[in-house]
């Protein structure tokens, strides 16, 4: 290894056939493509946030407005049709 | 027959040498990491006793955090309240099955459990004076039915299920409970009838360990993956019914399995009855609204069980839909696309994650799905898992059961909406309370050694079960397919017991199936993570649990609750309750069905035989609080 370091910078070509990567001038690693981040759950955090979703929105201050329930669910009350229904999913009757 | 005995004779002298054991001895063990299990973990560790948790999930993972509806309690935030009319809501709802001492116990302390849930830092959500927020749900009512509807069920937003066992998990930390993460639960150490501990499997380095105890508890949860169509996870196999069915212990009404009827096929989610509410209409192969034929003035809009059964006719009768005809249509499309959108948002995002259908366009596939089981492991109302010989409630020693894995019973023949979770937090507490009471911990006993050649014969059949299923290559069926062939069997026989003789048929089919058991194979051999091992112990799990279901609703010739029959319609009491008792002569015992079902199951030959054992019709304290007599169950 201390050996490739050593000669990288005079033989680019020796650096890739002992370690299959390229290296800059320095002898640091370069990629060659770049960092696959964004596309990770913790590269998504980076990206400015999407739309959110419109069809169950967060209340103002998360008070319901009609019932004053603070921190309830969100959207039409769930117990409307006699069962628990979220999202047209029932989770409890 | 006769090579696989001596075969697994030689395995079982082998096996002490071959496969480590590894002992440990506690104060208290709990199995099953859910909402019922954390509390009694920590209840115990808080009183002092050395516990261990062995869990084969991880306790965030249960499937306590898919509940997603909210906890009753008579807090009396929206209007007056008292549990009473909690108690009499829940013993009604229970069509009279439920043991009234033990739904006086839960509804009594319903309040406490949730005042101890937010002081633990469940976030519930609130009214504007900042007192927990209640809503109607449930079939609660006030005035023992007079008073109209009630408002009682506590949330947290739309996720209280997940947010308490959060809750518990995160304040179990808080005391020294041992947890043994991954470890899948064998069978029982049995000794003279007494609940020594229990053996586990370690799934990621294959090894036995046994954990002996004076006090265990079991809160595995239910087995709704022994259905086809069920809300249950993938690990919901009732792994706890089947520990104790193997130690000769019986179950409890496992005839009584909640089903609803419109749940996505192949998903196991359930589309709301909103859609039904809002014009949609159940259709079958030949484009025809059967629920006309059924139920002609309610139609689509019929009772649960009503629509259930009219759909499993339909399919029976060949008029499903899809390649296996095996489920039918719930049609939205000739409704307004905007209709739908403002009255049931979100529906069109459900259909197409899960179904992979535009609402708009084509209708969903539904079948009537497994939500909940009512039966489960007998126990008193202090969570004391009992039998019952020559007609007196015996109590087994040492062991203990709470959650949906136990019947106490107290949702009897059905369970109201948001009753469950408060059945894991407060039989959870009760466990450890019981446990306290009658024990004193015994701190710094915790052995950890290798086991020598092990002579002790409890304990011993789990490992042996296991090397069977490793070594030998005589057998020929692999595991995975099998587990995909019983439950749509289960499925289909079970649910309707329409015609006569069609009980016994489902009867008959669940035999072959249990006897074809025997020809399971692992293909995986090896001993770190294997899967295929434990999904053939959870197939053996599922097995006892279908067999007992099967025939226990074979034999109960009523219709009480979740258990209906297309034979017998009606409710058999002690009485005819629709006219004053006075005058009546009261049947015996073996000639109504007001009584719950006790199961066994021999394993080797998966022969079920069933007694009964009767209702318990006073409350704790007559005084505070006075049973309910029967009564017709009409909402």
């Amino acid at each position: 290894m201390s050996l490739v370091r050593f000669r990288a910078s005079a033989s680019r070509l020796q650096s890739l056939v002992f370690t299959g990567c390229s290296r800059g001038v320095s002898g640091a690693v370069k990629d060659k493509e770049p960092l696959k981040k964004a596309k990770t759950p913790q590269g998504r955090f980076d990206i400015p946030e999407e739309k959110t979703n419109p069809v169950l929105e967060k209340f103002p201050d998360d008070v319901n407005p009609v019932t004053k329930e603070k921190g309830g669910p969100r959207g039409p009350e769930p117990t409307r049709y006699g069962d628990w229904e979220r999202k047209g999913r029932c989770v409890d009757f | 027959m006769a090579s696989v005995c001596a075969a697994s004779r030689l395995l079982s002298k082998r096996i002490s040498t071959q496969y480590p054991v590894v002992d440990h001895e506690f104060d208290a063990v709990v199995v099953g990491a859910g909402g019922a299990g954390l509390r009694a973990a920590f209840g115990l560790s808080e009183a002092g006793f050395n516990t261990a948790c062995v869990t084969k999930l991880f306790p965030t993972r249960s499937h306590t955090v898919a509940a997603q509806g909210g906890i009753n309690a008579a807090l009396g935030n929206m209007e007056g309240d008292d549990w009473r009319w909690h108690f009499y809501d829940t013993v009604k709802g229970s069509d009279w099955l439920g043991d009234q001492d033990a739904i006086h116990y839960m509804t009594e302390q319903a309040p406490a459990a949730v005042v101890e849930l937010e002081n633990f830092g469940m976030p519930f959500s609130r009214t504007e004076d900042g007192k927990i927020y209640q809503r109607a749900f449930g079939g609660q009512s006030l005035k023992f039915g007079k008073g109209g509807q009630a408002h009682r069920c506590c949330c947290v937003a739309d996720r209280t299920g997940h947010s308490l066992l959060h809750t518990l998990y995160g304040r179990s930390l808080r005391y020294d409970t041992s947890y043994f993460v991954e470890y899948f639960a064998l069978d029982l150490l049995m000794e003279n009838g007494e609940c020594k501990g229990v053996i586990a499997l370690c799934m990621e380095d294959g090894s036995i360990h046994r954990f002996r105890s004076q006090n265990t508890v079991i809160a595995t949860g239910g087995y709704g993956r022994t259905y086809f169509s069920c809300t249950s996870a993938h690990t919901s196999t009732g792994d706890g019914n089947a520990m104790v069915t193997r130690a000769g212990l019986p179950c409890q009404d496992l005839e009584f399995v909640q089903f609803h009827p419109t749940g996505i096929y192949g998903a196991g989610c359930l589309i709301t009855e909103g859609c039904r509410g809002e014009g949609g209409i159940l259709i079958n192969s030949e484009g025809e609204r059967f629920m006309e034929r059924y139920a002609p003035n309610a139609k689509d809009l019929a009772s649960r069980d009503v629509v259930s059964r009219s759909m499993t006719i339909e399919i029976r009768e060949g008029r499903g839909v899809g390649p296996e005809k095996d489920h039918v249509y719930l049609q939205l499309h000739h409704l307004p696309p905007q209709q739908l959108a403002t009255r049931l948002p979100g529906i069109s995002e459900t259909a197409m994650i899960f179904a992979g259908v535009d609402v708009t366009k084509e209708p969903i596939p539904v079948l009537p799905t497994v939500h909940y089981n009512m039966g489960g492991i007998p126990t008193n109302y202090k969570g004391q898992v009992i039998t019952h010989t020559n007609g007196n409630d015996k109590v087994v020693p040492g062991l203990y059961a709470c959650g949906e894995a136990a019947c106490a019973s107290v949702h009897g023949a059905n369970r109201l909406g948001a009753n469950s979770l408060l059945d894991l937090v407060v039989f959870g507490r009760a466990c450890a309370l019981t446990i306290a009471e009658e024990h004193k911990p015994d701190k710094g006993k915790i052995r950890w050694h290798r086991l020598r050649r092990d002579r002790t014969p409890s304990g011993s059949s789990g490992p042996v079960h296991i090397t069977c299923l490793l070594h030998c290559s005589l057998w020929c069926l692999c595991c995975l397919p099998r587990r995909e062939t019983v439950p749509p069997d289960a499925q289909c026989r079970r649910r309707v017991c329409g015609q006569p003789g069609q009980a016994e048929e489902g009867c008959d089919k669940m035999d072959d199936i249990y006897q074809s058991l025997d020809d399971i194979k692992t293909f995986d051999r090896g001993i770190v993570w294997n899967t295929d091992l434990v999904e053939s112990l959870e197939l053996q799990n599922l097995m006892l649990n279908a067999v007992q279901t099967i025939y226990s609703a074979e034999q109960r010739k009523e219709s009480r609750g979740a258990h209906a029959r297309e034979d017998f319609k009606d409710r058999v009491d002690e009485y005819d309750f629709s006219k004053p008792t006075q005058g009546q002569e009261k049947k015996p015992f073996e000639q109504h069905w007001r009584k719950h079902t006790m199961s066994y199951v021999d394993p080797k030959t998966g022969k079920v035989s069933l007694e009964y054992r009767p209702v318990i019709d006073h409350s704790l304290d007559e005084q505070d609080c006075a049973h309910i007599p029967p009564a017709i169950r009409s909402y």
